[in-house]
């Protein structure tokens, strides 16, 4: 009787577990359910799309977009395909313009946080203002910094030639200043996001650490190598992740600032593609650019995940 | 060691998979197609709410305003019971994204107005309703309109889905006290005295023969072509299945138009980054002495700047550089079939309203509202008797050109090519920009590709 009690109490303690265990899975089933409707269905729906020959002619009917293959593919990742010199261009630019502008905000953002994390008088003012480039909507920054780096006209030139530094002829919105003139107008809106992220982390350092290097005789120097910058480096590396991607994603400011047809320094991935799908209307080879950016941007989202260990319990 | 077996359940899943990927775009397409309209049918129409998506006028967003409460206020009188409202683009990429996705939806507004050479685009998706000559004769017949306007409604006259609204005819404006300082007695006839004429204006640091804005989005397929139709070539073949950018005649259009910078120096190298707004305030200065195949949208500018009064329009050259006369083949095309369109979306659940609503755009009253409110040149032949004011000065002469325009291939893939266009000629200038200078085998290696990228979308 007892044996058959406690094989029963068992049986109903698993169950118990089991059904306890599924909870959390019950309480992410909303969000996995638009997760799917909103990311995953249309990034199946866009790899169907790279296959078919969707375009002008067949929009108005285009579940019956013709079966092209892995044409698209070819034409633009075949060394030898029409669209592999613009394809491969789009890929450099994108990845120089991303790295150079995330290298470029990472010390600025990272010595803002520092700044504004010492007790400085007008903190908060501060901690507001350099706030005011990231909330500016990206075409108004687009067109600002056009206006900037116009030829002759422009404050840049008018500046540098103040400065006999360069020629108040110096064009920037063309040649290979153009990537230049992008990377500034990013850095420029995309350094508080490194910025916030530095400071989210700084103030979850307890001042008791800095107490004790003090004791210890650590100079402020030291502090930030062996305290400061590995207890913030988890979120850091999160920021730069975040950050190349949001960059290699970045459309708006060069279209903004150079137009459907820009420079090969700034003909950017998602300009590239934005061109072939909507001003071209090649539906199809956009939605192939379209998978392999993905497969390109989930490179740095990997790396960071490995480097971090998420998911690991132990 | 994981398991390496395909199991039934896994089957199930990857199958299961796979048929929801197949099933997936025909349950999308079928609900978008659910909500699919009326074919357009003759009689009263029942009341209803009509809505438009028109371009919207930069330049006078008043005056469109205006423009179109006239409009509404017409067509509510005549239909009672019925209301119109409108939306507007500003921009050529607002225009083709709610084209793409009203096509594949099935769903969008009962009117569409699209630029001239976007019409072919739209003709392609088959997503608007072919007019029959009942339905033209409704708003008056097709004999009431500018005749070259309709070369753009549809790819030929039994199959046209667009109502001319308004025009934008191409000629050159020049500047007369240029012109007079420089001692030229007329406007040039042939490039070849254009470049001569444009060399006495300029003095290479703020004054210049001509401007050019080969970074603007339109302004170089515009020149290519003109020079290409001018020396009897094309820039696509009569099949609209085959690029000819890397033609002879294509690189020969390219590098004279590039050569106003590059080799006569006849336009500042500076206007390697112009759009054609940057090209409209240059000719306000006072110091541009010509701008080839410019409409009219450039006059509120000019009127209210240094420039005003001096300036005056003309038919542009049309005989090559170099030559006296036009080759073989040749045509004396000074600008292109351009202008305003209004079509009626298949899906529309009020087709016959909506043309009722275009047959008030196209009265003569409303035509002519349309040149004093909005300096755009109307299309329907009866406003200019009526109103002769709208081909008086500087108009005249574009009321000539609207009559000699050629019409553009009307072929789907036309959008395509103005892309590609535009990518060698910005990359060319950009190098003359830079350096002063490029090299042909520069210009024909970015022509072979550009045409080798619009092969491949054909």
């Amino acid at each position: 009787m007892d044996t058959v009690a406690a094989a029963r109490t068992g049986v109903t303690g698993r169950a118990r577990h089991r059904s306890a265990m599924r909870v959390p899975y019950w309480l992410m089933a909303p969000s996995l359910v638009l997760l799917a409707l909103i990311v995953f269905l249309p990034m199946v729906f866009a790899f169907y799309i790279s296959f078919t020959g969707l375009n002008q002619n067949t929009i108005g009917d285009w579940a019956h977009a013709p079966f092209v293959g892995l044409k698209h593919y070819v034409d633009g990742l075949s060394p030898k395909g029409p669209l592999a010199e613009s394809f491969y261009t789009s890929i450099k630019a994108s990845v120089v313009f991303s790295v150079a502008t995330t290298v470029l905000i990472l010390p600025l953002g990272v010595g803002a946080a520092l700044l504004f994390h010492s007790r400085l008088r007008g903190r908060a003012f501060f901690r507001a203002v350099v706030l005011l480039p990231y909330i500016l909507p990206t075409f108004v920054n687009g067109i600002l910094w056009r206006l900037v780096f116009m030829n002759g006209s422009g404050a840049a030139d008018q500046l540098l030639a103040a400065a006999h530094l360069a020629s108040r002829d110096t064009f920037w919105l063309i040649g290979p200043r153009s990537l230049w003139a992008l990377i500034l107008a990013d850095v420029w809106a995309s350094w508080p996001f490194i910025y916030l992220m530095a400071l989210a982390a700084l103030q979850t350092i307890p001042g008791d650490l800095y107490d004790a290097a003090t004791i210890d005789g650590a100079s402020a120097i030291r502090a930030f190598r062996y305290l400061t910058l590995p207890l913030i480096m988890p979120t850091l590396g999160l920021a730069i992740a975040l950050s190349t991607i949001n960059h290699f994603n970045n459309f708006a400011l060069p279209y903004v600032m150079f137009g459907p047809t820009p420079p090969d320094e700034v003909n950017v991935l998602p300009l590239n593609i934005y061109v072939n799908s909507f001003i071209t209307f090649n539906f199809g080879l956009g939605a192939a650019m379209s998978v392999v950016a993905l497969v390109i941007m989930l490179t740095p989202a990997v790396l960071y995940l490995r480097a971090a260990r998420v998911g690991d319990t132990d | 060691m994981s398991q390496s077996t395909f199991t039934r359940r896994r089957f199930l899943q990857v199958a299961g998979a796979g048929a929801a990927a197949a099933t997936i775009p025909e349950w999308l397409a079928a609900c978008a197609q659910s909500g699919s309209g009326p074919s357009t049918s003759g009689g009263t129409p029942k009341p209803g709410n009509l809505s438009a998506f028109i371009a919207k006028d930069t330049a006078h967003p008043q005056a469109q305003a205006q423009l179109m409460a006239m409009i509404k206020a017409k067509f509510e009188q005549d239909n009672p019971g019925s209301t119109f409202t409108y939306d507007t683009y500003a921009s050529a990429a607002e225009e083709t994204t709610k084209l793409e996705t009203s096509a594949a939806a099935q769903d969008g507004p009962d009117i569409f107005e699209f630029g001239s050479t976007l019409v072919p685009t739209a003709y392609a998706t088959k997503a608007f309703e072919v007019l029959t000559d009942d339905m033209w004769n409704h708003i008056g017949g097709k004999k009431i309109f500018f005749q070259p306007q309709l070369t753009m409604s549809g790819p030929s006259t039994d199959k046209l889905i667009a109502v001319p609204v308004s025009g934008n005819p191409f000629a050159m404006v020049y500047n007369k006290t240029l012109f007079q300082a420089a001692g030229i007695k007329q406007p040039p006839k042939t490039w070849s005295e254009f470049v001569d004429a444009a060399k006495e204006m300029t003095n290479g640091s703020d004054q210049w023969g001509v401007s050019m804005a080969p970074a603007d989005g339109f302004d170089p397929w515009h020149k290519i072509w003109l020079f290409v139709t001018q020396m009897g070539g094309q820039l696509m073949d009569s099949t609209g299945k085959k690029g000819l950018l890397d033609s002879k005649e294509s690189v020969q259009a390219c590098a004279f138009w590039l050569d106003w910078m590059a080799k006569y120096k006849i336009a500042s190298r500076q206007f390697a980054t112009f759009k054609g707004a940057d090209e409209v305030r240059a000719f306000a200065t006072g110091k541009i002495g010509m701008q080839v195949m410019t409409g009219p949208g450039g006059v509120v500018t000019w009127d209210s700047s240094p420039v005003a009064g001096q300036y005056e329009f003309t038919l542009g050259p049309t005989v090559p550089y170099g030559m006296s006369s036009l080759p073989p083949g040749g045509k004396p095309a000074q600008g292109f079939v351009s202008g305003q369109y209004w079509t009626i979306f298949k899906y529309s659940k009020n087709p016959e309203l909506a043309l009722n609503l275009i047959k008030v755009v196209v009265s003569p009253d409303i035509q002519y509202q349309y040149f004093k409110l909005r300096a755009q040149q109307p299309v329907v032949l009866e406003t200019f008797t009526k109103y002769p004011d709208a081909k008086a000065g500087p108009w005249a002469a574009l009321y000539d050109a609207e009559l000699k325009a050629y019409p553009t291939p009307f072929f789907g893939s036309w959008g395509p090519l103005e892309v590609e266009v535009g990518k060698a000629i910005n990359k060319i200038a950009a190098q003359i920009g830079l350096t002063g200078s490029y090299s042909m085998d520069d210009l024909k290696s970015e022509l072979t590709q550009v045409n080798q990228e619009l092969q491949a979308t054909l």
